[in-house]
């Protein structure tokens, strides 16, 4: 299946934290910045030539040197009697040119990161995405959870600025979908019985749809990381690539219609707002915006 | 999407030894490089079609394509030129598993004929005037066959960046064990969308030496003669267009407003 292990560390009972690329980036974020400050170790990979294409060659005086893919790497670490594996994919794979990882590939990816899982004896595993809501960009993002098994409510209950999906704003009855992997890979934890939980960064859905990272919301999970790993985490240096986005998304909102802000600042008094006609105005305004922004050209491939 | 479990149709079997496959490009197919060539070999060599792979898996099928009222299907042929002992591949590129499509082009040639290198056709589009001699670029993915190919006067590319279908299969033959070589013929970027027959001269010019194939290219230097001609009667009538092809032919750079101009005004006069 193309996992490539180049160690074997001795784990006991490591948990898995799983980051993709989603909207915001906010999963994959909090989990590489987990993974940095712990320090862990690559241990392997899955190769990714059957998922995705290359996304650079390297040719030097007339010979190919290398040809590099999305990367998907496994990563250890060992610390006080608490064993860690990470996984961080550079991309999810796609089929039929869908946005979000899907079908047989999507299957085959997650089921490598979980045979992995497996083989050290995991028991639980973390994934970590973006929780689109009717949330304000100037509040403090929540942490948004859906679990694999009831045994696990009263824990995440416990963590910091932590709901559960079901008590969010604006959603029927608690029922939705997590897409692409971070989904997956849960249900199919769950399959094989592993406990699983998946922590969502709050993020305004006017900004779900805009190419840009959402560091405060990946600040937010790894809040929540750290509580759950009993230490606490330096995460001030985020705070630069956090105030460039906030500045950005700042000029957006300052250029608000009167009456759309108006609408759109209740959100930060009321806790559950139904959505309104504000919200596709907003994605309209932004998505067009951005379209504006034109096209970077960028190379030819060779 | 799957691919169907037997992807190639076969008409016939070839009688080939351990031969030569050239592999063209139909989509963005710069100067119409892949096209000239690999229909110029068949034509003149008697390549016979000898397969296809299908196309379930590989291209999306939501509809078809047209181009100028013509109905385009994907294809992806495989014709044997056998007096010369040479394999042809030419296809759109797959749109989806673009490595399961790759290796079924090498499973082709390698299984069923037996090829022994690869060489891939496509064209550079370059910061050059049409007047100007053009070179062959070229990417080795093995130091032998580099070797081999020293004395065709192919100049060696370093380049890093996204990578094009031919790279890709490069790195798909070396991982098989097959020495395999891109051809880059450099293309003024203003005849990157209309048909360059310099440059196809050039790579049909290297293809005959290094295969002997005894091509009579004279037709080309016609049609490359027909194409400097009306390009130097818009050089006359346009003096900004004469300007800026000679701006090129010294080494001058143009900006955006420029290069745009010239692009238009020779897509249009080519037509």
């Amino acid at each position: 299946m193309g996992i490539k292990l180049y160690r074997k560390p001795e784990l006991e009972k490591p948990i898995m934290f799983v980051g993709w690329p989603g909207i915001g980036n906010i999963g994959i974020i909090a989990i590489k910045t987990l993974k940095g400050i712990l320090k862990a170790e690559e241990f392997g990979e899955i190769e990714g030539w059957d998922f995705f294409y290359p996304r650079k060659v390297s040719i030097k005086d007339g010979l190919l040197e290398d040809l590099k893919f999305p990367s998907n790497k496994f990563y250890y670490q060992r610390l006080e009697g608490k064993d860690f594996i990470f996984f961080i994919g550079e991309e999810q794979p796609t089929e039929g040119g869908r946005m979000y990882a899907s079908g047989e590939k999507a299957y085959r990816m997650a089921n490598s990161v979980l045979d992995v899982a497996l083989k050290f004896g995991c028991q639980r595993i973390y994934t970590s995405g973006a929780c689109v809501s009717l949330t304000h960009h100037q509040m403090k993002p929540r942490v948004c959870a859906v679990i694999s098994s009831k045994n696990l409510i009263w824990e995440v209950k416990k963590y910091p600025n932590t709901i559960f999906m079901s008590e969010i704003g604006g959603r029927g009855e608690g029922e939705g979908t997590i897409t692409g992997l971070n989904g997956l890979l849960l249900g199919l934890a769950k399959k094989e019985g592993l406990e699983s939980i998946c922590l969502m960064g709050e993020i305004p859905d006017w900004l779900s749809g805009v190419l840009l990272p959402y560091p405060k919301a990946s600040k937010s999970v790894l809040e929540v990381f750290a509580e759950i790993l009993g230490m606490s985490i330096d995460l001030s240096f985020l705070d630069k690539m956090e105030a460039q986005i906030e500045e950005m998304i700042e000029s957006f909102y300052a250029k608000f219609p009167p009456e759309m802000k108006e609408e759109y600042d209740q959100r930060k008094f009321v806790n559950r707002v139904k959505p309104g006609t504000i919200t596709v105005q907003a994605q309209i305004y932004i998505d067009e915006r951005f379209k504006k922004g034109g096209d970077e050209g960028g190379e030819r491939p060779i | 999407m799957k691919v169907e479990k037997d992807p190639f149709e076969i008409y016939q079997t070839p009688q080939l030894h351990s031969p030569s496959l050239i592999v063209g490009w139909q989509t963005q197919d710069i100067g119409k490089l892949g096209n000239g060539v690999i229909h110029f070999l068949n034509e003149t060599l008697g390549g016979q079609e000898i397969a296809e792979i299908k196309p379930l898996g590989f291209f999306p099928f939501g509809g078809v394509k047209f181009k100028d009222d013509l109905v385009q299907a994907p294809e992806s042929k495989f014709w044997a030129c056998e007096k010369n002992n040479l394999l042809i591949f030419k296809s759109d590129e797959p749109v989806f598993e673009h490595y399961q499509f790759l290796n079924l082009v090498l499973d082709f040639a390698q299984y069923h004929c037996h090829a022994k290198e690869l060489y891939t056709l496509s064209g550079a589009v370059s910061y050059i005037a049409h007047t100007r001699p053009r070179r062959i670029l070229t990417v080795f993915n093995h130091p032998e066959l580099k070797n081999r190919l020293q004395g065709y006067g192919l100049e060696e590319m370093t380049w890093e960046g996204p990578p094009a279908i031919s790279s890709y299969l490069l790195w798909v033959a070396r991982r098989r064990g097959i020495s395999a070589v891109s051809l880059w013929p450099e293309i003024p970027f203003y005849l990157a969308t209309r048909e360059d027959p310099q440059a196809i001269k050039l790579i049909l010019s290297s293809l005959n030496r290094r295969f002997n194939l005894n091509l009579n290219l004279g037709e080309f230097d016609l049609e490359i003669k027909y194409q400097n001609e009306k390009i130097a009667q818009l050089r006359m009538k346009d003096t900004e267009i004469n300007k800026y092809i000679k701006m090129l032919e010294n080494g001058q750079s143009l900006d955006e407003e420029e290069q745009l101009k010239l692009v238009r005004e020779v897509y249009e006069l080519l037509k």
